[in-house]
């Protein structure tokens, strides 16, 4: 249980978290590939760090529509990580920079390839840190996703640490076989997880007789799963665990922090309510409890 | 997305064609932008709003004209649903024509056509105005729209060899048009923009199954020709009108 000391009305909370050594003003960051350098305004105010949409070796065109569906409580998204290449987005990195760390997702066919982009980052000194999505299809196994198994979750992480040697590393994985993939991870030196990616599904479209669309799923649907995952995680890993799947509200927060994460993602529940509402509820949520946020973290 | 929750003024149905007007102190819209809405701040479920276009502004009430297709839908058009809608979002018509203009509508997807008219009609630019009746159309849409669009000329499509085409073909020599702006079901739009190439400009109002509206999350795709290659465009932010020759299709 976590200790409640005597309210303290009228005091702001503190909202600051330590991750990976980082300072962050608040425990609050976009998922990747759900803020576009179009929707900044205000990002400061809310985030504790910034997370640019997901990039890959060279431009990537992205899937043929449709590429979102809805579904109850939720979305299946299919974007095909649509994006300019890395030479690209670092020509137009400083886009991104709005007084906040830098964590720079990526993607990659292959290991070297993880690497290499790990090695060119390295260099980057707009770069904070290093989140690898690992949900992309890997080309030399099959395209079965990198998280498919401890094995190759090692793999990369192992060679993109040696590739990021001093920088935070992120490895970002799915809910299938979460607890080995993290171990694995941690192993092979990743610095924090980020759980979960969306949740692998289909939408029929029945009246067609056809497969709608076959993606991933994301949304207030899979919180409990994501939840699950963090508080499971995190009780066998010493990695600090960033929260993400189906955060919508301020609670939402709390709950993630409570379950073991240490800073916390919105992804798709920015585009149905301001991250600014949600970060507003969790300060009530604090004040309330008369708690500092990072006391939240694994407390339950 | 930020919302706003808004008071609703008056709501009509005609059949699966619902219209609402609520009170909008917001930034004024202009032709083919769209707004994002949904029906409650409490429920998540149904996860996303819905992007409708603007489809008339006047003295503070703004107008959305829509198919009650799905839940989402169904929900707005309930007579005691509370209203949350975005700013008025996207690239709306490009009105800097130069000329006499057409527009082209068909079915619920007229909507943009008449803040667009006002529009070209405040800045002095003549516009002749053609809207397709669907056979499907439900009864009485036909004397709502002839009421609202009082101007324009409107074409049946009941009996018609093709009905994307009868619209089109009820303009004639489409070279006595300095552009053509055309809001309309999907094969009507693919009609207007073979119809005009090489001849008129074209604008056409797509409509996309969105997401975030907010250009981040990609999911609003269209297929545009960037510098000789094929690539796909945001609709939210990019659109949802387009130049005709800028679509890939």
């Amino acid at each position: 249980m976590v200790a409640r000391p005597e309210k303290t009305a009228g005091v702001a909370p503190d909202l600051a978290v330590k991750l990976c050594g980082l300072s962050l003003a608040t425990p609050l960051m976009p998922a990747a590939g759900t803020l576009a350098k179009e929707a900044l305004d205000g990002a400061k105010e809310v985030y504790g760090a910034m997370v640019p949409k997901t990039v890959t070796p060279g431009p990537r065109a992205g899937n043929p529509p449709p590429r979102v569906a809805e579904v109850p409580s939720g979305m299946v998204n299919s974007i095909g990580l649509q994006n300019p290449g890395l030479e690209r987005f670092l020509k137009d990195l400083h886009v991104w920079d709005v007084g906040l760390p830098l964590f720079v997702s990526v993607a990659a066919d292959t290991v070297a390839e993880f690497a290499a982009m790990c090695e060119r980052l390295a260099s980057d000194t707009k770069v904070t840190a290093v989140e690898l999505n690992l949900s992309c299809p890997n080309v030399e196994h099959g395209g079965l996703q990198f998280c498919a198994g401890p094995g190759t979750v090692s793999d990369v992480v192992a060679a993109c640490r040696e590739a990021l040697p001093e920088k935070p590393l992120f490895a970002k994985l799915t809910n299938e076989g979460v607890v080995a993939n993290a171990v694995a991870a941690e192993g092979a030196g990743a610095d924090a997880l980020t759980l979960i990616n969306t949740i692998p599904a289909l939408v029929v479209d029945a009246r067609e007789r056809k497969v709608f669309m076959r993606g991933g799923l994301s949304g207030p649907a899979i919180k409990p799963v994501a939840l699950r995952m963090v508080y499971e995680v995190s009780r066998v890993v010493e990695t600090p665990v960033v929260g993400v799947g189906g955060v919508s509200s301020g609670e939402d927060v709390a709950e993630f922090m409570l379950a073991g994460a240490t800073a916390v993602q919105v992804g798709a529940g920015s585009f149905v309510r301001e991250p600014r509402e949600m970060l507003d509820e969790f300060v009530a949520y604090l004040r309330e409890n008369g708690l500092r946020a990072r006391e939240l973290t694994g407390s339950i | 997305m930020k919302l706003h929750e808004v008071e609703v003024a008056a709501r009509e149905r005609f059949g699966n064609h619902a219209l609402l007007r609520y009170r909008w102190p917001g930034r004024i819209p202009e032709p083919g932008q769209f707004v994002m809405a949904r029906a409650s701040a409490q429920s998540l479920d149904p996860f996303l709003p819905r992007p409708l276009f603007a489809h008339d502004y006047e003295d503070g009430v703004m107008s959305l004209l829509f198919e009650v297709r799905g839940r989402g839908t169904a929900l707005l058009a309930e007579e005691d649903a509370r209203l949350l809608v975005s700013n008025p979002v996207g690239q709306g018509f490009d009105t800097d024509s130069g000329g006499l203009v057409a527009l082209v509508g068909g079915g619920v997807w007229v909507s943009p056509l008449k803040l667009l008219g006002k529009s070209l009609g405040r800045a002095g630019i003549a516009c002749d105005t053609f809207l397709e009746i669907p056979a499907t159309a439900p009864q009485g849409y036909a004397a709502w729209i002839s009421e609202s669009y009082p101007d324009a000329t409107l074409v049946p499509t009941e009996g018609t060899p093709d009905p994307s085409r009868a619209v089109l073909d009820r303009l004639g020599a489409l070279e006595r048009y300095a552009a053509i702006y055309a809001s309309g079901p999907a094969e009507m739009l693919d009609v207007a923009k073979r119809t005009a190439a090489g001849m008129v400009p074209a604008q056409l109002a797509l409509r996309e199954r969105m997401a975030c509206a907010n250009g981040s999350c990609y999911g609003c795709a269209v297929p545009v020709w960037k510098s000789g290659e094929r690539a796909y465009a945001r609709a939210c932010v990019e659109g949802p009108v387009f130049p005709a020759e800028v679509l890939a299709w």
